[in-house]
């Protein structure tokens, strides 16, 4: 069932009746609910997979238990790590286990028939890597005592399950989320209403943005090699901003539909195309990710280190390996976390042996055109190993690109409808304050406006929406 | 007491939410109205498939030969010169994948049904399929009944607009604006009219024609001939099985474009005619692929598709194809 379905909109509609016509006195029969409508969501991709999210969620329910009641150091960290082990482990074994036997293969040589019988054809549950470090960093935060066991399961199970952000984030912490469920909910018309403008406005962006951009990237990534350097170009920042938008869509609309029920997620994007340095750019982009990575791979690397800058390098290379990691099995997304990691690292350097500033800091100064303008383009190139199949196709387009090879007939690969993006650039750059661009519409404009705009946005939304396309970020 | 009733009641919602919904409700409102009205404007539109269906209902005891596959097919089957009761249900972008869901959906109300006309022109095996929410699904569920979505469905299915709104819209501007010229239906849902297509727009001059850059469609692609010759061979076990004939059909091609196709593209789908025929004695090939000498400039449409006077040639020579088989 995806957010930009008609289905959607009807379970989003019966559930949120029921939700709130059982009763805010009624808090446990309202998380069951919600349980039950999570499990509901899920199980209509595939209902096989409620068993793996349901194992993932009793297992570190009770290993975080365990650890609150152990009374040794040891025995709490033998509970860690089989909560670690687990979620990892699932992560391994459907994600990354074909991925790394076909690299083990390739990389010996070995002559292993085509259907060889190690390599296992299953397909990856969706939004498997959201929640299993949603519960995973839970039990990690047991053990650093930041947040507290729950003793109540069902609270626990909504906490991993919550249909809104289940799927694709944001990744929430417990210690934010989970107080949520214990909760009484309070209706509250304001946020109500800035939930549904939060949902128009990441339909808007999924269904008229992205969808429509897809169209032409998709076009031109068919055969790169019968494009030109500036048509290649254009497209690959095209896929920034399909990305983006499909991303961050879907983000707006699972805070929205969260808000919907009283619950407030964590903000997962700040205008990133805005960010006038790669370390800026990933405290703007995919933030709850970044945040995670941060939090549970790059502090405790650098842990007492804090000054040696070989070892914050080496930090920061790994950590930014992972994440490009977590996308995907594939060489792409470590390749993409590698040059993310160089960008980052290139900028710490100091600039001469004399002096301590550094690229970042030059550019912290520079005019915001200037800045912005750097970053992004080194984000949009390093993004072609995002979009590519494979590391060998990235460097063909990379090279196409930089071998300046003609565009003949640019202006018809161009698409009108991506006159869509200017606007989306204008409306969030007037309105960066804000979390997103319609938060508390009625302080601006008037009622009649206000549903002018509305009727506006939905009239685009049915009449120009692009083919549907799933979220790029389900398949992670 | 009413603190009492509210807190007993199955549904607690309290003022200021019943007002939000009562909002919600009164700004859906003229969505859901809108919608409708566009909904019925739809149906309203001339559509061939609603001639065909109703060709299908009233005559589906009768009809012998099913045709399916892409616009190449619809474009050149017309029913009208057919000795046998003739259903062609190929439709622009239509794949194997939907054709075989088709057949599976209508063939059991067929009862007289003989043959079955499959495409497999140049490029076809290397096209990917249609999607599972491809737009027509909703068509063929409304108006012939077969459920080609691979799910239970529901009435949302049956909603036109919805499956595909920037194609209805186009069509309801050309059709209640722009009064643009519209098909020509016979009573097959063939359309007759010869006044549409590149071809005509430039009065089938062949040295104009010569000038234009044609789109030719050369992007090889393995991995998906194998999956897409794979699932034509389920097709044609289903039609043995089902006792079915199957003529595959490939439509001529305008001469520029028969010099452009890639060579390993047309290779492969060759030797895959080979093997049909080798292989199953109830496949048939009818290939006037390369047949320039029959179809000039005139009888195209464009570059890969025939005009009507050319399905009138092409669907002459298949139904004379089709009787002497018949007789066999």
């Amino acid at each position: 069932m995806l957010f930009n379905s008609f289905d959607f909109g009807v379970f989003l509609i019966l559930v949120y009746l029921l939700y709130w016509g059982i009763g805010t006195s009624r808090r446990t029969g309202q998380n069951v609910l919600l349980l039950v409508a999570s499990y509901v969501f899920y199980g209509l991709w595939d209902w096989r997979f409620l068993f793996l999210i349901l194992a993932s969620s009793l297992i570190d329910f009770y290993a975080a238990k365990a650890i609150t009641s152990s009374k040794t150091n040891s025995s709490k960290k033998i509970y860690l790590w089989v909560s670690i082990l687990w979620n990892l482990g699932v992560l391994f074994v459907f994600k990354y286990y074909n991925f790394f036997l076909e690299s083990f293969v390739s990389l010996f040589s070995l002559n292993v028939p085509e259907d060889g019988f190690m390599v296992w054809n299953i397909i990856i549950p969706i939004g498997l890597s959201f929640y299993t470090f949603q519960t995973m960093s839970y039990t990690i935060d047991v053990y650093k005592k930041e947040t507290s066991a729950s003793n109540n399961l069902i609270e626990f199970l909504c906490f991993v399950s919550f249909f809104p952000q289940l799927v694709a984030g944001p990744i929430e912490r417990a210690k934010k989320l989970l107080p949520q469920f214990r909760r009484e909910k309070k209706f509250n018309l304001e946020d109500s209403k800035n939930g549904l403008r939060q949902i128009l406005w990441g339909l808007f962006k999924k269904m008229v943005i992205a969808d429509n951009v897809a169209i032409v990237v998709n076009a031109i990534y068919a055969s790169p090699e019968d494009f030109g350097s500036l048509t290649l170009l254009y497209a690959t920042s095209l896929f920034f901003f399909q990305i983006y938008c499909d991303f961050s869509g879907y983000s707006d609309i699972a805070i929205g539909t969260a808000k919907l029920f009283g619950f407030k997620l964590s903000k997962n994007f700040n205008i990133p195309y805005l960010a006038s340095s790669g370390r800026d750019f990933w405290r703007r982009w995919h933030i709850t990710l970044t945040k995670w990575f941060m939090d549970y791979v790059y502090a405790p690397l650098v842990k007492g280190n804090k000054q040696n800058n070989y070892i914050k390098t080496v930090a920061l290379f790994i950590t930014m390996t992972l994440i490009g990691f977590w996308h995907g099995a594939n060489w792409t997304f470590i390749a993409f976390g590698l040059v993310q990691a160089i960008i980052i690292a290139f900028e710490s350097v100091p600039l001469s042996r004399s002096s301590k500033r550094t690229l970042g800091s030059y550019l912290n100064k520079a005019p915001k055109l200037i800045s912005t303008f750097y970053i992004f383009l080194l984000i949009t190139i390093s993004s072609v190993f995002f979009r590519a199949n494979s590391v060998e196709s990235a460097f063909t387009i990379l090279k196409q690109i930089f071998s300046f090879v003609p565009s003949e007939g640019f202006s018809l690969v161009i698409g009108w409808k991506v006159i869509v993006i200017p606007i989306l650039i204008f409306t969030e750059v007037m309105t960066r304050k804000k979390a997103f661009p319609m938060l508390n519409l009625e302080k601006h404009l008037s009622r009649p406006i206000r549903w002018i705009l509305y009727y506006s946005i939905i009239l685009l939304l049915i009449r120009y929406a692009g083919p549907k396309e799933q979220f790029i970020y389900f398949q992670f | 007491m009413q603190d009492q009733k509210s807190s007993l009641s199955i549904f607690s919602f309290k003022k200021s939410h019943r007002c939000f919904l009562k909002q919600m409700l009164v700004f859906f409102m003229p969505v859901v109205l809108g919608y409708l009205a566009l909904e019925y404007l739809v149906l309203q539109l001339p559509f061939n498939y609603i001639v065909k269906s109703d060709y299908f209902y009233s005559e589906k005891e009768e009809i012998e030969v099913l045709a399916l596959g892409s616009s190449q097919l619809d474009g050149a089957i017309n029913p009208k010169f057919f000795d046998s009761n003739t259903l062609n249900l190929a439709s622009a972008t239509q794949h194997h994948n939907l054709d075989f869901k088709i057949l599976k959906g209508i063939s059991p109300r067929l009862p007289a049904l003989k043959f079955v006309i499959l495409e497999l022109s140049y490029s076809h095996l290397e096209h990917p399929h249609n999607s599972k929410v491809f737009w027509k699904n909703s068509i063929y569920l409304k108006y012939f009944g077969i459920n080609t979505f691979e799910r239970n469905t529901y009435f949302k299915d049956k909603l036109l607009y919805l499956a595909r709104p920037d194609f209805y819209s186009k069509q309801l501007v050309n059709h209640y604006f722009k009064k643009k010229d519209e098909a020509i239906l016979n009573k097959f849902g063939f359309d007759e009219r010869v006044s549409k297509g590149l071809f005509y727009n430039l009065n089938y001059n062949d040295s104009i024609i010569a000038t234009k850059k044609m789109e030719i469609y050369t992007l090889a692609d393995i991995k998906l001939f194998k999956h897409n010759a794979e699932y034509l061979f389920e097709m044609l076990n289903y039609a043995v099985e089902n006792e079915l004939k199957v003529i595959i059909c490939i439509t001529p091609l305008y001469k520029t474009y028969l010099k452009g196709r890639n060579p390993d593209i047309l290779r492969r789908r060759d030797s895959i005619l080979k093997l049909l025929s080798a292989k199953y004695e109830n496949v048939l090939i009818f290939n006037k692929e390369n047949d320039t000498l029959n179809y000039t400039t005139s009888d195209f449409s464009n570059q890969n598709h025939l005009n009507p006077n050319g399905a009138e040639n092409f669907s002459k020579e298949l139904n004379v194809f089709i009787q002497r088989k018949t007789q066999d």
